[in-house]
């Protein structure tokens, strides 16, 4: 006769004292964990291996750095810092622009009130700009 | 069935099962399916508007703006259809705008909570204002989110801002025992130039180290072992999977407002105070007015509750509620329950307050 669902999950499962145990040993754990990362002794390994690896990988880091500008400089590439630089001038662009736009919206809405109308067809474009669909 | 029949068919069922979690630990799912569209964008900012519901009239005069933290992606706000705080608020006509931050580069190793706060969350919410059409507006921040537009609120304070809803915003950090963040980045411990001069930006694998680290059996050991437990159910793997797809996508946090946000916040507590400067201006939380409704989980392990009660006293708010919620930090918008407990609330809070 097949078995009913209501029989299959009243069979014996020889699993479920080890999911037992082994939750009850993750809960005992957990709390230990907890305790401890949430101690001073914990903050002052973590902050002192971070420390000693920074410490340790600074003088690589410094050389490979200074090997890599140099070989950009032979390559006439920019370095790291130009691109940046340039990247932070594009922001203060786009920082431009919105003010811009700020100040065009702010005409359009005054042109609004002074002759009521329907909006005009730039207005509209400027709500919901082209190719911007996500 | 013989003992060795039955010995190779548990091995050939053990086999399937790991095969079933590798892929669902390995395999990233669609995430943020609500349509949306992008209507402003600056630097790797980015604002969206969730498309209105067809079947839905959109009843809700104020505009919502969701802002997440600045070093985990947003879309956890939108996770999965059926599981998306943005879908359920959509659903209720409301015009939805969540801010994107997007991930910094070593170019936004100079941000700080000035940039976020006072240049780039004015403008988008100016655009929120140009395409709703109204001069108010609702927003929601969660977390650093929270801490951003609490400043924002402190700042601009006659900017159009209706209703302000933190949820479990770390703005007071008195309570230094109750904080192992604090521990860590104590300044006996914690060489913080030292780190941020090395790495530029905060590296997301060091946060989300960190943040993982708070609660490392549960995080390392049994997220795993439910999925485990739970591979016969498609519907408790979905929605692992997609939390995973989330938590596993993380993104570096601009260096100086890592800076910041550990010495200005975590070690010297300015913004409860009234004693943090921008701009060269003072941000007093006295000066906030936008109806407040601050939502804590008290099971939150990142943002314990003493962490954001005490604004409930600072804000000058004539119609504020503080709303405690069984849960943890994320788990409160984006766990199973949300949809019947937090969302809600949330709804039924603003909905009164957006006519």
């Amino acid at each position: 006769m097949p078995e009913t669902s209501e029989e299959k999950a009243k069979t014996f499962d020889p699993f479920e004292p080890f999911r037992e145990m082994r939750d009850a040993y993750l809960d005992a754990m957990s709390k230990t964990m907890i305790e401890n990362v949430n101690s001073e002794a914990y903050a002052k390994a973590t902050g002192a291996m971070l420390d000693w690896s920074l410490t340790a990988t600074v003088p690589f880091r410094e050389a490979m750095e200074k090997a890599m500008l140099q070989a950009m400089q032979q390559l006439s590439l920019p370095s790291r810092q130009e691109v940046a630089a340039l990247a932070e001038r594009f922001t203060n662009l786009e920082l431009r622009v919105d003010d811009v736009d700020a100040k065009l919206d702010r005409v359009l809405t005054l042109l609004a009130h002074t002759h009521p109308g329907p909006p005009t067809e730039q207005a509209d474009r400027r709500e919901r700009p082209a190719g911007q669909e996500s | 069935m013989n003992a060795p029949e039955s010995l190779v068919a548990e091995l050939a069922e053990f086999e399937d099962r790991m095969h079933a979690f590798v892929q669902a630990v390995t395999t990233r799912v669609p995430i943020a399916q609500t349509p949306k569209t992008q209507v402003w964008s600056l630097n790797k900012a980015r604002l969206y508007r969730y498309d209105a519901n067809p079947h839905v009239k959109q009843h809700h005069r104020v505009p919502l703006l969701l802002v997440f933290a600045i070093m985990n992606r947003p879309y956890i706000l939108d996770l999965r259809p059926g599981n998306s705080f943005v879908e359920f608020m959509v659903g209720r006509g409301y015009d939805v705008y969540l801010l994107d931050w997007g991930a910094p580069g070593y170019e936004d190793r100079n941000m700080n909570f000035e940039d976020y706060a006072l240049q780039y969350l004015p403008r988008a919410i100016r655009k929120v204002k140009a395409l709703s059409g109204t001069s108010e507006f609702s927003m929601l921040g969660w977390c650093i989110g929270a801490i951003i537009t609490t400043i924002y609120a402190a700042m601009r304070p006659d900017d159009g801002l209706r209703n302000l809803l933190l949820l479990t915003a770390p703005l007071d950090f008195t309570n230094r025992d109750r904080l192992t963040f604090a521990k860590w980045t104590d300044e006996r411990y914690f060489d913080l130039e030292k780190v941020v001069s090395a790495y530029g930006n905060m590296p997301a694998e060091m946060i989300d180290y960190g943040a993982k680290s708070l609660k490392p059996i549960e995080n390392w050991v049994g997220n795993y072992c439910k999925l485990w437990d739970n591979l016969d159910n498609p519907r408790v793997v979905a929605s692992w999977q997609a939390m995973n797809t989330w938590v596993t996508d993380n993104i570096p946090m601009a260096g100086a407002a890592y800076r910041q946000l550990i010495t200005d916040f975590y070690r010297n507590n300015l913004l409860i105070q009234n004693r943090l400067h921008m701009g060269g201006e003072r941000v007093d939380l006295g000066r906030i007015r936008a109806n407040l409704l601050t939502v804590i989980a008290e099971g939150d392990h990142i943002t314990p509750p003493c962490q954001s009660e005490a604004i409930m006293q600072k804000v000058s708010s004539a119609d504020k509620q503080l709303y405690r919620i069984p849960g943890g930090h994320i788990g409160i918008m984006a766990g199973s329950t949300a949809h019947r407990t937090t969302w809600p609330h949330i709804e039924a809070w603003l909905g009164t307050r957006s006519k």
